[in-house]
């Protein structure tokens, strides 16, 4: 497959994530230089894995939500969308490269996390898969954000509004034993499974068992992919 | 070389911007295929409204426009795979090379592969940019972004084209290859819609012209038979060393209208015996010091002041 010169817009952004060296040195490295002395300390075990999960999702959903923004301003997501392409395919690809390319960034702290913490194979392709369920879902959030401003500032800004509650529901520091309405609301933020899985590399006993990890976020993030897609055509016309 | 059903047909189009309230409103023309049709106005006129609403960027509050028989509020995606497009402010992805930007576009309008090689390399040779393809675009130049979206808007083979501004910071070089590739594509049944306001451009090379002001069409016929509806009046361009307070000039018998462009002034005026005499007389009067002097025949700048009593360049 030839990814230069790209022939689709999603080879573009994998083409401008590895072409600059410096960059991509960066991008790779600084969930290892965050991740890593993190899991290798004796800190308890859910805050290890509360770190894990932050990091995966300020990845996401910044990094969709600025560069998105970014292209707006610019001009040339919307000339782009003046093509034969359909505005939901473009916000398909964006989404999904986005996502990919985060996780392959997460990818080495993950797997110097799985050396440290030896852990049942299921439970290392739960939080895996868990992981990118995550990516996929603080893109969406980012991309929809980028519906309603075209300032990245505004980006880091209303992401936070949006990911507190999140990560308050999720038990990552907080909540960790949620009882009524609460529990019901865990249950349906992706990133709660994310940290049930990673308790478990770490060596907690989970809250779900690994079905529930691959199968309630990816339904979850499958419907926020369609929400965020039927969005496209708000989301790349002119902001007038 | 003008046949067959219009390219693009614009019935009764209204924008209008709730903030401003500006916008266009009721306008009607038709673009056939092989015309390179011009669009004149200045700033604030419509133009930019309208070629976003016919570029299926915004749709329209009322009215509809067909492109190439697709309906371009309904059908969007078959208009936009008919036309090519080059905004007046082109953008491109800076970190890739021209030629990547290119190829994306090129194969985004369902260029094949191989087809989109070819049909590249001789463009980039045609608007010399071929040494540069493998530059990254954040290195180029004004000129060679717009190059490079006439290139993006050419390499599909589009049915119309839709330029905005497209001459504006070329080289003079580059704009004459541009005029002759417009020419080209326009003998080849190619329908251009030519947004400009440089009057030159447009009197050269197109075969009719529309002008909008404050949103409306006002007038619509060839460059021949604009000017021509000036037979009689002549314009003087007188360039000044110093610049007049000119008030008392526009009452010399004869003079119809005083437009200042810089360092010249330009008088539009009736062709009569002593008229030039006369008009000189006045600018000295009124303490100018003339360095240079030049009676012209009326262009379609002429023609749009006649129009609404505006002069183009006055509001660039």
């Amino acid at each position: 497959m030839r990814f230069d010169p790209p022939d689709a817009y999603w080879k573009k952004d994998v083409v401008l994530f590895f072409g600059k060296r410096f960059a991509l040195l960066i991008k790779m490295l600084y969930p290892v230089a965050l991740i890593v002395p993190v899991a290798a300390s004796d800190i308890p075990a859910q805050y290890a894995a509360a770190v894990v999960g932050i990091v995966a999702i300020m990845a996401g959903t910044f990094g969709a939500g600025e560069s998105l923004t970014a292209d707006l301003n610019d001009g040339i997501l919307m000339r782009f969308s003046l093509t034969p392409l359909s505005p939901r395919r473009i916000v398909f690809e964006l989404l999904a490269v986005n996502a990919v390319l985060d996780f392959i960034q997460l990818l080495p702290a993950l797997l110097l996390v799985y050396v440290l913490h030896p852990a049942p194979l299921v439970w290392v392709l739960a939080a895996t898969f868990a992981v990118f369920v995550t990516l996929v879902t603080a893109n969406c959030i980012g991309i929809f954000i980028a519906n309603f401003t075209s300032s990245p500032a505004d980006v880091l800004l209303y992401a936070t509004a949006i990911l507190a509650p999140l990560i308050y529901l999720s038990g990552f520091f907080r909540n960790q034993d949620p009882t009524g309405l609460r529990a019901l609301l865990r249950d349906f933020v992706p990133f709660a499974y994310m940290n049930d899985a990673l308790q478990a590399v770490f060596g907690l006993a989970a809250r779900s068992a690994p079905f529930e990890v691959f199968l309630y976020p990816g339904i979850i993030a499958t419907l926020l992919t369609v929400g965020v897609c039927l969005t496209a055509p708000r989301l790349l016309s002119p902001r007038l | 070389m003008q046949t067959g059903a219009p390219a693009l047909e614009a019935k009764n189009i209204t924008r209008l911007y709730k903030s401003s309230g500006r916008g266009v409103s009721g306008v009607s023309f038709d673009v056939r295929p092989g015309e390179v049709f011009g669009l004149m106005g200045p700033n604030g006129s419509g133009k930019s409204t309208l070629l976003r609403v016919l570029s299926t960027a915004i749709e329209p509050d009322g009215g509809a426009f067909q492109v190439c028989g697709a309906d371009g509020i309904r059908e969007k995606r078959k208009a936009r795979a008919r036309m090519g497009l080059m905004v007046d402010r082109p953008t491109h992805y800076g970190d890739l090379t021209g030629w990547a930007n290119a190829y994306l576009f090129a194969r985004s309008y369902g260029v094949e592969e191989g087809k989109a090689e070819s049909v590249l390399a001789e463009l980039f040779d045609y608007f010399g940019l071929a040494e540069y393809r493998d530059d990254r675009v954040k290195t180029y130049s004004y000129g060679m972004g717009k190059k490079l979206a006439l290139i993006e808007a050419m390499a599909h083979g589009p049915d119309l084209l839709i330029l905005d501004e497209p001459s504006l910071g070329l080289d003079y070089t580059s704009q004459l290859a541009y005029q002759r590739k417009i020419r080209e594509l326009a003998a080849s049944g190619v329908a251009v819609l030519l947004a400009s306001n440089q009057v030159d451009e447009v009197e050269a090379m197109c075969d009719r012209v529309a002008f909008l002001h404050r949103g409306k069409l006002t007038a619509l016929g060839t460059p021949e038979e604009f000017v021509s509806s000036l037979e009689g009046t002549r314009r003087i361009v007188a360039t000044l060393r110093n610049p007049v307070e000119y008030g008392d000039l526009e009452g010399v018998p004869g003079v119809e209208r005083v437009v200042p462009e810089g360092r010249n002034l330009v008088v539009q005026c009736e062709e009569r015996a002593g008229m030039v005499a006369d008009v000189v007389a006045g600018i000295v009067r009124a303490g100018g010091d003339i360095t240079d002097l030049a009676v012209r025949r009326p262009s379609l700048e002429d023609v749009y002041v006649k129009l609404t009593g505006e002069a183009l360049k006055d509001e660039v």
